[in-house]
């Protein structure tokens, strides 16, 4: 089944004259257990794509389906409780609560939706992206690479399906920032489906499929060769 | 590199044969340069030849070969000499696309797109095997193709920016350019 389904989307900003076009006819699917990277220039609309596809912003045609359900069919209310229970977002600057505990912060969209014992699934989630033992510890307590783990636990809590990944390596060291890959990757495939925002090739190329936006358009779509193949290339 | 000093290399390690040799080249590569039989037998003779190695007697039909004292201090100066870019092959992909350029009728937006999904692709299979399990000597000679690849990406993207900027700029016509006398 479809996690993710974008139909002929466009998004205009703007009326008249100054009208901008961030993305012009966008279709794109993704599945579970399929990470899809999207790269392009600045302004060639991957933040918009990301927007839209975790129902932050609208398209001014199209449709946007998560798990099945357009988006626009839902109320702002609705929407933001699809958001919680279906969706799960990775920014590069983390946007973890300072206040708030790792585990705090990642049961933090259970809580909001009133689900009972949710400690236990912040801790299981947690656990799972190898930070046991780091559950009561405050983001300021963690380095770049843990707090990062915290926000991948907190994007992969409950039924989520779908992380969205806005430039997740951006502040981290190369090290650090493959790790964090990595940790992705076999999230995704574990089952679940992922859109990954960058500008690093390097980054990229952990997805099954990459694609390049210019001016709000999909120019270009790599997809994994078999490795058989590659290692006969002379 | 040259299969010669890739040779003396693992014979650095002690006596092997040329099957053993072979093996143990894919083994250090990951496979990447597969050499043929016939490759390392014609190095081993010139080897034998220059005095690098010296064959020894034959065991159960398969005949060893040793580095001599001149072949350790061949070694020595391989790994203690840099590799000049010189002596690396020429880079195909920069003068197809110079030549892209010049050739009337040529999509020069194309010919990076092609290059740059197929690049991308290899990528990707190579960022595949990382996740395998592998000895440090395949996977840093992994890392080289990774940072290799990426790099050619930037530079194709700064050739596609480059080429937007030429588009864009008005260019003369030959009879407006003033000759100086």
């Amino acid at each position: 089944m479809t996690v993710l389904e974008l139909r002929d989307v466009h998004r205009v900003h703007g009326t008249g004259g100054t009208a901008v076009k961030a993305l012009d006819g966008v279709s794109l699917i993704v599945c579970p257990g399929e990470l899809v990277a999207v790269m392009g220039p600045s302004g060639s609309g991957k933040s918009t794509l990301l927007n839209l596809a975790g129902g932050l912003d609208s398209p001014t045609s199209g449709q946007v389906l998560v798990d099945g359900t357009s988006l626009q069919s839902l109320s702002r209310k609705q929407l933001a409780a699809w958001r919680r229970k279906r969706i799960g977002y990775v920014f590069q600057d983390l946007n973890l609560i300072a206040s708030l505990t790792a585990a705090e912060n990642v049961a933090l969209p259970l809580d909001l939706d009133g689900v009972r014992k949710s400690r236990q699934q912040a801790e299981k989630a947690l656990s799972e992206v190898d930070l046991d033992g780091y559950a009561d510890r405050f983001p300021d307590e963690m380095s770049g690479g843990q707090q990062q783990r915290v926000a991948i636990a907190r994007a992969l809590i409950g039924e989520r399906r779908l992380v969205l990944a806005d430039e997740p390596t951006g502040a981290l060291d190369s090290r650090t920032g493959e790790a964090v890959l990595r940790l992705l990757r076999s999230k995704v495939d574990a089952g679940a489906a992922a859109v990954l925002v960058t500008h690093d090739a390097r980054h990229a190329a952990w997805a099954d499929r990459v694609i390049f936006l210019r001016d709000g358009v999909v120019v270009d779509v790599s997809q994994r060769d078999q490795p058989e193949e590659l290692l006969s290339t002379p | 590199m040259s299969v010669k000093h890739g040779l003396l290399a693992l014979l650095e390690r002690g006596p092997m044969y040329g099957y053993q040799l072979r093996a143990a080249f894919d083994s250090a590569t990951g496979g990447t340069w597969p050499l043929n039989i016939g490759q390392v037998y014609t190095t081993l003779s010139r080897l034998e030849r220059d005095d690098l190695v010296v064959a020894l007697p034959e065991n159960d039909g398969q005949r060893p070969y040793e580095i001599t004292g001149q072949g350790r201090a061949e070694l020595r100066k391989w790994f203690s000499s840099p590799v000049k870019r010189g002596d690396r092959p020429r880079d195909e992909v920069a003068i197809k696309l110079a030549l892209a350029i010049t050739t009337p009728g040529v999509d020069v937006a194309k010919v990076v797109m092609t290059q740059r999904t197929a690049t991308m692709r290899t990528l990707q299979e190579y960022t595949r095997l990382k996740t395998q399990p592998g000895e440090l000597p395949w996977l840093l000679v992994l890392d080289a193709m990774i940072f290799q690849a990426e790099a050619e990406l930037r530079w194709l993207d700064h050739c596609e920016a480059s080429l937007v900027r030429y588009e864009t700029q008005a260019v003369p016509e030959p009879a407006d350019v003033e000759v100086p006398r």
